[in-house]
């Protein structure tokens, strides 16, 4: 097994493509961070503090309102609380540290689960299409280690590009902010406390629930590579599905049962920002679904891929 | 020589739809021999070829190698088995030696030395390290034969190993075909349309139409011609004057001359002292004679009943 990851990183790495996808996305943080430093810094002006507090006043005039929402009030107060203590601990917000940019970074994982389709696409499919799947598949290794083996390799390369992303918003924005800040504390409102938490924790959460979206979008790929046997229409189809799916999800949020969808529950932040999808949805319920649609999309490819003829 | 058979082909059958692509097929083949595949394009031999390999399932019936199942002993049994499928497709965008090193990996026992050892068989020293890509289809070929060698397998399967090919390409494969059974005691099954080429290569030929097995015969049951008429050539000064003077005669048909100036024709074997005596009291200078061996075409029209194809 560990031979046939080996094999499969071997056809991923030695390839051109794959090493300009991952500059492709060293580019992408890079720009990105860049421009949002530039432009920080002709706004930032009176120091953390002052903007802090101004922060807080105005989330306190919105508290008057009559008729408040009261999802709103309650963010209203954590945001509140988390600047009291700020101040009163002197404890630097995330702006104008190297904090903000990379937390802003996360964001770019879109570009993990893009990139990752467009190698699963042709990782599996691309075998079909240039007959190698031939002397693949007569060796002594059964269809199913195979299957794995892709999909395994896949899952790593994914990883390549979160490293990616994680080392260069970090070194890029410790060289624009500084590294001064390195260990600010991550403050948030938990069951009516002010707690610390780590930054570099928080940030890993951030990535691994993004990480949940691209392994279903690889899952998906997979599947559309193992019936279709088709790079093209691999590709194309998943990053359509990646699309189409926010704007599907959009028109369908007024039905109830659009909360079974596979989109409404590929992005878990909802749960971490508290604000999930359709009302009465939980992270137990979204995970539930997606296992489901999981092991189907799974059997589905496992299905097509080993029992069917090669005639390619 | 172990008397079990390297491969068996037990009514092996394969259903497309409602027809049968390939139709109760049995045969098998001892260890060391040179066994040939031959039928007219779509007569089934790349599918019967896919279901040893096991990239197509078999509807009915059962495929064992060196004993085991190809269908439940998969593993054990392809560990046996070296094969090119049709074209030998590999890696465009790795180096030859990538390649090698990728199938090398998915059986266990191939040393560093065995792909050199390798390397070294087919002659791609000098190239192996430049990317697929770059090679000619020659090269590719040989590349093909590499990998399926790579493991030491009891079973060579080649898919229309010739295509593609140059005479020369053609000619060393045949030699080197001869060379592994000899010195390796490795069982060939090959494939293909070019019945020339077969009769060149094997030992034993199974001979495929539309899915079903028509005959399996030695070689030599193709070439040395059963029959009593047999087709002759003579070299002669003057052939004019011979072919007037070989009229005259009666058993002999045919007669033709060729475009490289032989008197051509088909007759009894008792007839040609008869034909020289003749030919000598008419003052013509005879330089050779020799018998035209009936070529594997002409036998195997013969017994799928001429021309009908796929």
């Amino acid at each position: 097994m560990v031979n046939l990851v080996l094999n499969e990183n071997m056809k991923i790495y030695r390839r051109v493509r794959t090493w300009v996808l991952i500059g492709l996305m060293a580019a992408f943080v890079i720009l990105g961070n860049f421009i949002m430093w530039h432009e920080g810094k002709s706004a930032q002006g009176e120091g953390w503090q002052s903007e802090l507090t101004q922060e807080r006043e105005q989330w306190s005039k919105q508290l008057t309102k009559p008729d408040l929402d009261e999802e709103l009030e309650a963010f209203y107060k954590e945001r509140i609380a988390v600047i009291s203590y700020q101040l009163e601990h002197n404890i630097h917000s995330t702006q104008g540290t190297m904090w903000n940019g990379i937390n802003e970074s996360a964001s770019l994982g879109i570009l993990i689960t893009i990139f990752t389709i467009i190698i699963a696409g042709d990782i599996l499919a691309g075998e079909f299409s240039a007959g190698t799947i031939k002397l693949l598949l007569i060796r002594p290794a059964n269809r199913v280690k195979i299957l794995l083996s892709k999909y395994l390799a896949m899952l790593l390369f994914s990883m390549v590009l979160l490293l990616t992303l994680f080392v260069v918003s970090v070194l890029l924005n410790g060289i624009l902010y500084g590294f001064n800040y390195i260990d600010l504390p991550l403050i948030s409102l938990t069951d009516g406390q002010i707690v610390e938490k780590s930054m570099l924790l928080n940030l890993w959460k951030t990535y691994l629930l993004n990480g949940i979206s691209t392994v279903m979008y690889v899952t998906i790929t997979f599947m559309i590579s193992s019936v279709f046997r088709s790079s093209a229409m691999s590709i194309g189809f998943s990053i359509g599905i990646l699309f189409a799916g926010n704007i599907l999800l959009e028109v369908l949020q007024r039905y109830e049962w659009s909360k079974y969808l596979l989109f409404a529950n590929t992005d878990l932040t909802q749960y971490l920002e508290g604000r999930p999808f359709q009302d009465g949805m939980t992270l137990s319920f979204s995970i539930g679904v997606l296992v489901v649609y999981f092991l189907v999309f799974n059997l589905i490819s496992w299905l097509m891929f080993t029992r069917r003829d090669v005639t390619a | 020589m172990s008397s079990e058979p390297i491969i068996s082909l037990q009514n092996v059958t394969k259903r497309i739809g409602r027809k049968n692509i390939i139709d109760d097929l049995t045969f098998e083949v001892p260890q060391g021999e040179i066994f040939g595949f031959l039928g007219p394009n779509g007569a089934g031999k790349t599918t019967t070829i896919r279901m040893i390999v096991g990239l197509i399932s078999i509807t009915k019936g059962q495929i064992l190698i060196k004993g085991k199942n190809i269908k439940t002993e998969f593993e054990q049994a392809i560990r046996h088995v070296g094969a090119i499928v049709e074209n030998p497709e590999m890696y465009k965008y790795l180096s030859g030696y990538h390649n090698l090193v990728h199938y090398a990996r998915m059986v266990p026992g191939v040393t560093k030395e065995r792909i050199d050892e390798v390397v070294s068989l087919v002659k791609l020293e000098n190239s192996i390290h430049d990317k697929v890509r770059k090679y000619s289809l020659g090269m590719r070929q040989r590349l093909g034969v590499a990998q399926a060698l790579l493991h030491r397998p009891s079973l060579l399967i080649l898919d229309e190993p010739t295509n593609g090919l140059d005479p020369e390409g053609i000619r060393e494969l045949r030699d080197y075909l001869r060379y592994l059974t000899r010195t390796e005691g490795i069982t060939v099954v090959v494939s293909s349309h070019l019945l020339s080429e077969m009769e060149l290569m094997c030992d034993r030929v199974a001979i495929l139409q539309r899915g079903k097995l028509i005959d399996v015969k030695p070689i030599q049951y193709f070439t040395e011609g059963s029959d009593s008429y047999q087709t002759y050539q003579i070299e002669a000064q003057m052939p004019e004057q011979a072919m007037a003077a070989m009229r005259q005669m009666v058993g002999i048909q045919g007669l033709k001359l060729s475009e490289e100036g032989l008197i051509e024709f088909t007759t009894e074997r008792e007839l040609i002292p008869d034909i020289l005596e003749k030919l000598m009291k008419n003052h013509i200078r005879i330089y050779g004679v020799q018998r035209v061996r009936q070529s594997l075409e002409d036998k195997f029209l013969e017994i799928t009943g001429g021309g009908q194809v796929g």
